[in-house]
């Protein structure tokens, strides 16, 4: 299995924010996890990232234990993730943000860095020409000098999704990619998504845009006070009654 | 009304953009350190002539002493610009460094006739591996809880070097310390010193143009940044606050241990809060992640320390006023600031004149 999480338990000073939930993501498909505010979404996001820690349960990850790992080493078995409060770097440009995704890829340490020889600056120019190809596939090769602080909300989604991809990973965590955005952006976002659903990766995406996830998940998990209560297909799972009772609260 | 304003053209204006182009040769482009990018620009070589040649030119001993002085303390600034400026980090124990840097090179070249020149990279080791040792714990705390965290840890070591008399000579520290010589060449003349110190920081200034090029340098930022969005792309953040530690204190190291082999003498004076905090100005007058302008601060305030102790009894209110006014109309820094306010008031004084020509 890809990704397994067995059991997870996580609390908050006595608030149950995850009561033993237990998921399974295949490799090369797109899960959707959804649910009402509050739900526990984003928190099972931060474990799986190692962002913070389960109370009890396992999380495996290519069939390797990582339940205890610090979020850059999970990072490095190939767990990609955005935020919903985006986490990218104003203080640099648009293509260092890039550059910075491929951090583990380029060559370099303190001091050889410092010393700059001839093969630290091959790998930064062939790392320099992969990051503008990058910016190409998400339409942001036009700002690649500026800022990433001075582009649009949109444009910042779209930014923080590119620098995940340039690391490579295995397992993209989407943390409502289309959230805020207007529909036309929101539809880019989905022909973004489909197109990476075709080259293999595996994505696990939280989404409140239910015709969105509809359209490109192949299964999808509702969450509703810390509790798994439906899985399965988008369409089984959207005719499902306690789904509709989560989402509409009726008595 | 505005098209008429616009439209008109005067001789002044192109006095304007010749004086601005100018300006631009000279002063650090507030853009430099966005773009990141290595050229050996012309203002670049305009710096290096003008380090060049000024003790030439002014040849006035004392005036050879303090910019001695202000190379040290560059250095300094240099370091600390890495773990504050890039690394958006703060540390105000930074001036233990600078004192286990000197008291190395003292106790090395006094004590077992060490030649200088190893001593100098011995003290810069010596100052990276306490760093290392005390940066492991204290680097997990953050803003004001890591500065009261290195705070403390400068007063401790001041303490200890105070009180280990044996090691350090107390309170009166370590005198007669050779000078500066590699393969027999004495640096005993202040024009000599300065241009060691100068060449030091010149290096210096180089090897942190390319490490903050390179992918530790974006590390750096993305740490200062966001530390969630730097480890979720594998970002060891805890290993790069410590590597940024590391060498800010390397680099304190050999200021040290040029100060200890310059000035041949060293006690527990040089290097208490007053220094740290000296240090923690000139970073933030030079702006944040900017690498020239801690230089061009080093060299004001060690000039201004200088021109305030004729008035020692009213040096303190005088400097704090100084410090608040620099605080208030160059909030981020001379460097990044100065060239926007140039620009800014060159064209405000056009724009003044005309405004009142058109309405009036």
């Amino acid at each position: 299995m890809f990704l397994l999480l067995e059991e997870i338990v996580k609390n908050y000073d006595g608030l149950r924010a995850l009561n033993r939930v237990s998921l399974q993501v295949r490799k090369g498909t797109v899960k959707g996890l959804m649910g009402p505010n509050g739900a526990g979404k984003t928190t099972l996001f931060h474990l799986i990232s190692g962002m913070e820690r389960p109370d009890s349960g396992r999380i495996q990850f290519k069939g390797k234990e990582i339940t205890g790992l610090r979020t850059h080493e999970i990072a490095r078995i190939g767990v990609g993730r955005t935020f919903q409060t985006i986490q990218i770097f104003g203080n640099m440009t648009v293509v260092e943000n890039v550059l910075t995704g491929m951090h583990l890829r380029i060559k370099g340490g303190l001091l050889s860095s410092g010393f700059y020889p001839p093969w630290i600056k091959r790998g930064e120019e062939e790392a320099m020409k992969e990051a503008k190809e990058i910016l190409e596939l998400f339409g942001l090769f036009g700002r690649w000098k500026w800022f990433a602080s001075q582009l649009s909300y949109g444009e910042q989604k779209r930014l923080e999704m590119a620098r995940a991809l340039s690391a490579r990973p295995e397992l993209l965590l989407l943390d409502e990619p289309a959230a805020g955005l207007t529909y036309p952006e929101a539809k880019q976002v989905a022909e973004t998504l489909s197109r990476l659903k075709e080259t293999g990766l595996t994505l696990f995406l939280i989404e409140h845009h239910m015709g969105m996830v509809m359209e490109i998940a192949d299964e999808v998990a509702v969450l509703n006070n810390g509790q798994l209560i439906a899985e399965g297909p988008p369409d089984v799972v959207k005719r499902d009654p306690r789904v509709i009772e989560a989402y509409l609260l009726k008595k | 009304m505005v098209d008429q304003v616009h439209k008109e053209f005067r001789k002044r204006d192109l006095l304007y953009s010749v004086a601005l182009w100018l300006l631009s040769l000279i002063i650090p482009d507030p853009q430099l350190h966005y773009r990141r990018e290595y050229r050996f620009r012309k203002r670049d070589l305009f710096y290096l002539l003008s380090i060049l040649l000024i003790p030439l030119v002014w040849s006035d001993l004392h005036f050879h002493h303090l910019m001695v002085l202000a190379g040290i303390h560059g250095i300094l600034a240099l370091g600390l610009t890495l773990f504050m400026g890039y690394a958006g980090q703060i540390s105000l124990g930074h001036a233990a460094f600078f004192g286990i840097g000197a008291y190395t090179t003292a106790i090395l070249t006094t004590r077992y006739g060490v030649p200088s020149f190893l001593a100098f990279w011995t003290s810069a080791l010596t100052a990276s591996f306490f760093a290392f040792l005390i940066g492991r714990p204290i680097l997990k705390l953050k803003g004001y809880f890591l500065a009261l965290a290195t705070l403390g840890f400068g007063e401790i070591f001041l303490v200890l070097v105070r009180e280990s008399s044996g090691l350090t000579g107390g309170v009166i520290g370590i005198f007669n310390i050779p000078f500066f010589s590699i393969a027999g060449f004495m640096f005993d003349t202040y024009l000599k010193q300065y241009y060691l110190i100068w060449g030091v920081l010149i290096g210096l200034v180089f090897f942190l143009k390319n490490l903050v090029r390179s992918k530790m340098g974006r590390a750096f930022l993305a740490v200062a940044s966001s530390e969630d969005g730097a480890s979720s792309v594998g970002i060891d953040v805890a290993r790069i606050k410590l590597g940024a530690f590391v060498i800010g204190a390397a680099f304190a190291g050999l200021a040290g241990s040029l100060f200890a082999s310059v000035m041949s003498t060293a006690n527990p004076e040089i290097f208490s809060l007053n220094l740290s905090v000296l240090i923690v100005m000139m970073v933030i007058l030079g702006g944040m992640g900017n690498l020239y302008g801690p230089i061009a601060a080093a060299i004001f305030l060690t000039f201004m320390i200088d021109g305030l102790s004729r008035y020692q009894e009213y040096s303190l209110p005088v400097y704090g006023v100084i410090l608040i006014l620099l605080l208030i109309f160059f909030p981020d820094g001379i460097g990044t600031r100065l060239r926007v306010r140039l620009i800014y008031l060159i064209s405000y004084w056009g724009r003044k004149r005309r405004r009142e020509k058109v309405e009036f």
